[in-house]
């Protein structure tokens, strides 16, 4: 079902946690809400799930205003972060407990619970209890509850964080495919960029309390609106070039003339650094401080005084010591101006 | 995480507590005043439920009342023969109890045995025990030598009689909490004075007893509150009177008088609010001393 | 519960093993201390259990045997019509009904009462939830012998003095249980609470569902602590039952002590009585007990 939110704000004592949001989360989609801890990403969880409610603002499911009601009535579905299982349930009795409390005959119930754990691929585990299971298969457990009576919306908040590294990736791809089978709407919590890249539809980015960008991953990744979400998103951190003291490049890079007479820093990300024969060419000229290889993975670290660049994908790796000059596209590069907005993407040196 | 207190929570919660604040509020929390105020009734109808007039005499009448003295003078007897006894034994016990494996809960179990056991029957067994020609007590003394004691009838062993009782009786409870204590001190205490050389004597005297020494305190304050407040063990060990010759005449005993058998509800409740300050000094130390030493 | 617990708990760090440095005479002086404690907790153990014995002992003799001197250990019949001349001299039947009434009654009730009250302030926001907790904390303070002359009082205006509802109605409810499983109640996570509310539970069905099964021990702690204190209450039953029909177990055993004369196999025929239900109990149930009585304690 299609989730509205109209101005919801959210305040704790004198703190807005969250700022007049205001966002659609299309049926079917599976989307995310990214953003560093505090910035209100599982408010807008407990918001959706009903189990918070806004101090200001409306929520709607589909076109049925919801912003009263509680938990119960909303009848979404939710995973935990620690997956809050009932410890002294069995895993087929905590998936069947949502279609109890539903008073559904007990036959129905068992059926159902046995399809969902077959589902979520935990069928040989149902007459366990959690404890008896890894962090994984709990998990697994978890979104066989979340889904038993057929919710209309899931809701994960940071499921994957309390998994060790090679399951994350696994159960991600599980909670892709398992979204994708039941085409139930989805909204995902976590403060793990490549998470949310890989797994969702569309990506909400929150901080401060308010959307700084709401996106495919890919255009999230490609146009980010501002610097926060520039540098919010890739590993390594977006490499920004601070154009206020440094007139000749910003002469030469005709910034009025482009439209860009405003722009106070520019970012490029290190896979699109290119190394150029001079430094009248070169945004950013330096000496190699550090050659970093991991596995298939060469980082080259330059540095100029206090400053530094990052680049991923020269073609010809330098030695350390070596002083290089670097540039890149026109289309890969973007400039911020001094409220850190993105004034235009592509524009040529 | 996220709910804020609002009128509906509110009113919901109240629902949820109303059953139990009905009955503490009206046999817990009224009584405490209504206590206070009658020990101020110094002319009171009971059956018509009229006070006529207030004052102190209440107060005056049991300040003046020999018998009260004797209550708070036996009553002190009592916890001072009491607390002590059983503050050595309990924890020379626990500490045997902590240093052996086997059999140690078994010892455990045997030691709290009395605990539950109804403080009337345990009591009348007792007086079995301490009768003055047929009783086991008297039986053992005499293959030492001694001559028969009449621990139920003569004035100068019957505190006595109830000391050695209520040691008995609260012994184990009291290895249960120094067990607790015991069990809180770390493990690496003790390895790292043993790492220091500190042989078992040492290790005993420099961690054991200044690291137990809140639950010793805390012991003894609660085996003083509870020692103030002995009624049962007299009424059943002397057959329903405070000891020959009044010599277990303790400061409950002492109320339940003034109140059952003469219907003195004001001295009653006067005696009562006296016995209240005694243990709220102990109840305040005991407070104080918490919020200093010990960190939970 | 634990797997979610897990992650706060310390590092518990194994003691290190010394070898000891000292010879043989530490050896031996550490089996000496271990055999000096068997022998002195063996020494106490028997003191503890001959009132027991003896008890139980003198209720199987003969009225010969139980006042021949030297003692009698053992009897050399078991004369277990003893028991049965107990419940003709008095009604200890009658006795032992109202005792397991009252207490089933006053234990079901308190039960019902805390557990309700306990989740309240446990997983409720409400206004003024501190102030009143501390209020009833405070009335802890108060001995329960300052409120026997108010609740007579109160219980004389209703109308009920020397009925069944006198001996439970004041203990339907108290403030210990209420805390001690407040305090149970918290450390369920709140996880569980939101997640069974998302399940569509009511907080009602939760707490029966979820809260109740999840804090078993400190709930059958908190019963059996009420049921031993229910079963041997002495005075407050005494000061509000005049008819010999209503007595529980402790107020009937003591009046038997005029009845039974010098008779003192009845006499500890009954006291057996009065006591055996509760070692039953307690034996199989000591876990807990210890438990709370530790718990108990340790918060004061």
């Amino acid at each position: 079902m299609k989730v509205t939110f109209d101005e919801v704000t959210m305040t704790y004592g004198d703190r807005d946690v969250l700022d007049k949001i205001s966002f659609d989360i299309p049926e079917g989609k599976l989307v995310s809400i990214l953003g560093p801890s505090g910035c209100g990403k599982s408010t807008t969880l407990m918001l959706i799930s009903g189990l918070a409610f806004p101090t200001e603002g409306d929520i709607y499911f589909g076109n049925e205003k919801v912003t009263k009601a509680d938990a119960v009535k909303r009848k979404v579905g939710m995973v935990f972060q620690n997956y809050a299982l009932y410890p002294h349930l069995t895993v087929l009795e905590n998936i069947m407990f949502p279609l109890k409390m539903e008073k559904r005959p007990k036959k129905e119930r068992m059926q159902r619970a046995k399809e969902l754990a077959e589902l979520v691929q935990i069928g040989d585990h149902i007459d366990k209890k959690p404890k008896q299971l890894s962090g994984g298969q709990q998990q697994r457990v978890a979104i066989a509850r979340a889904l038993a009576k057929e919710p209309s919306i899931l809701l994960m908040d940071e499921p994957l964080s309390n998994l060790d590294a090679r399951l994350r990736i696994e159960m991600r791809e599980e909670i892709r495919r398992i979204q994708q089978e039941t085409g139930v709407t989805t909204v995902f919590v976590t403060h793990d960029q490549e998470e949310a890249l890989s797994i969702s539809d569309e990506v909400m980015v929150l901080n401060g309390g308010s959307i700084q960008q709401y996106s495919d991953p890919i255009t999230l990744y490609k146009r980010p609106v501002n610097k926060f979400v520039a540098e919010f998103l890739g590993t390594p951190v977006i490499n920004t070039i601070d154009l206020r003291a440094d007139s000749l490049l910003r002469d030469r890079l005709k910034l009025s003339q482009n439209g860009h007479s405003s722009a106070t820093a520019l970012g490029v990300r290190a896979e699109d650094i290119r190394q150029v024969h001079t430094a009248d060419q070169a945004l950013f000229t330096g000496t190699v401080s550090h050659v970093a290889r991991i596995g298939k993975d060469t980082t080259v670290h330059v540095i100029d005084g206090d400053k530094e660049c990052v680049a991923t994908d020269l073609d010809i790796v330098p030695e350390e010591g070596e002083t290089i000059h670097l540039s890149a596209h026109p289309d890969t590069v973007h400039y911020f101006d001094g409220e850190g907005q993105v004034i235009r993407v592509g524009a040529a040196v | 995480m996220t709910e804020k207190a609002t009128l509906k929570s509110t009113f919901k919660a109240l629902i949820y507590m109303a059953p139990m604040l009905t009955i503490i509020m009206t046999f817990n929390i009224y009584p405490i005043f209504r206590s206070f105020m009658m020990s101020f009734y110094t002319d009171y109808n009971f059956f018509q439920n009229t006070v006529n007039s207030y004052g102190l005499d209440n107060f005056i009448t049991i300040f003046n009342d020999a018998q009260f003295w004797l209550a708070i003078r036996n009553t002190f007897i009592f916890v001072l023969g009491v607390v002590p006894t059983s503050i050595v034994l309990s924890l020379g016990i626990a500490l045997m109890l902590n240093k052996i494996k086997f059999l140690s809960s078994f010892f455990r179990s045997i030691f709290f045995l009395p605990f539950v056991t109804s403080t009337v029957a345990i009591s009348i067994v007792w007086s079995w025990i301490y009768h003055g020609r047929f009783g086991l007590m008297n039986y053992f003394l005499g293959q030492f030598g001694i001559d028969p004691v009449a621990f139920i009838t003569d004035p100068d062993y019957a505190m006595l009689a109830l000391v050695i009782m209520s040691v008995w009786r609260g012994l184990g409870f009291n290895i249960i909490l120094f067990l607790v204590g015991l069990n809180n001190i770390d493990e690496n205490y003790y390895s790292a004075a043993k790492i220091d050389g500190a042989r078992e004597m040492g290790r005993f005297f420099n961690i054991t007893v200044p690291l137990l020494g809140p639950t010793t305190f805390l012991v003894s304050v609660m085996g003083v509150i509870n020692s103030f407040k002995v009624f049962d063990e007299v009424y059943a060990l002397f057959q329903s009177r405070p000891g020959p010759a009044r010599s277990a005449l303790t400061v409950v005993y002492y109320i339940f008088q003034k109140f059952y058998e003469e219907n003195q509800f004001g001295i009653a409740a006067a005696a009562g609010i006296v016995l209240f300050l005694i243990i709220l000094v102990f109840t305040l130390i005991q407070m104080a001393f918490n919020k200093r030493f010990v960190h939970y | 519960m634990e797997e979610l617990r897990e992650t706060d708990q310390p590092i518990k760090l194994k003691p290190l093993t010394v070898k000891k440095s000292a010879g043989l005479s530490s050896v031996k002086s550490e089996w000496l201390l271990k055999g000096l404690a068997y022998g002195l907790l063996t020494i106490g153990a028997v003191s503890m259990l001959i009132p027991f014995i003896w008890m139980v002992s003198t209720s199987l003799k003969t009225p010969a045997e139980a006042v021949a001197m030297p003692p009698v250990w053992w009897p050399s019949v078991l004369r277990f019509e003893n028991y049965a001349r107990a419940f003709e001299v008095a009604p200890f039947g009658r006795y032992f009904l109202n005792s397991v009434f009252i207490t089933t009654v006053s234990t079901l009730g308190e039960l019902f009462t805390t557990i309700l009250a306990a989740f309240a302030f446990s997983k409720m926001k409400f206004y003024g939830k501190n102030i009143l907790f501390t209020v009833l904390i405070a009335t802890m303070m108060v001995p329960s012998e300052l409120l026997i002359i108010p609740n007579y009082l109160t219980l004389s205006r209703f109308g009920l003095i020397n009925t069944y509802s006198a001996m439970i109605v004041p203990y339907l409810a108290s403030v210990f249980s209420v805390f001690m499983l407040k305090q149970n109640f918290e450390s369920v996570p709140n996880e569980l609470y939101y997640a069974a509310k998302v399940d569509g539970s009511s907080d009602f069905n939760f707490l029966w569902t979820i809260m109740v099964p999840l804090s078993k021990s400190a709930i059958v702690a908190v019963t059996i602590l009420k049921i031993i204190g229910s079963w041997n209450a002495f005075m407050w039953p005494l000061i509000v039952t005049n008819d010999r029909m209503l007595r529980p177990l402790p107020v009937g055993l003591q009046a038997f002590t005029t009845e039974a004369g010098t008779h003192f196999e009845l006499l500890m025929a009954a006291s057996t009585i009065v006591v055996a239900p509760m070692i039953v109990i307690y034996l199989f149930l000591q876990r807990y007990i210890i438990m709370g009585v530790s718990k108990a304690g340790i918060k004061g």
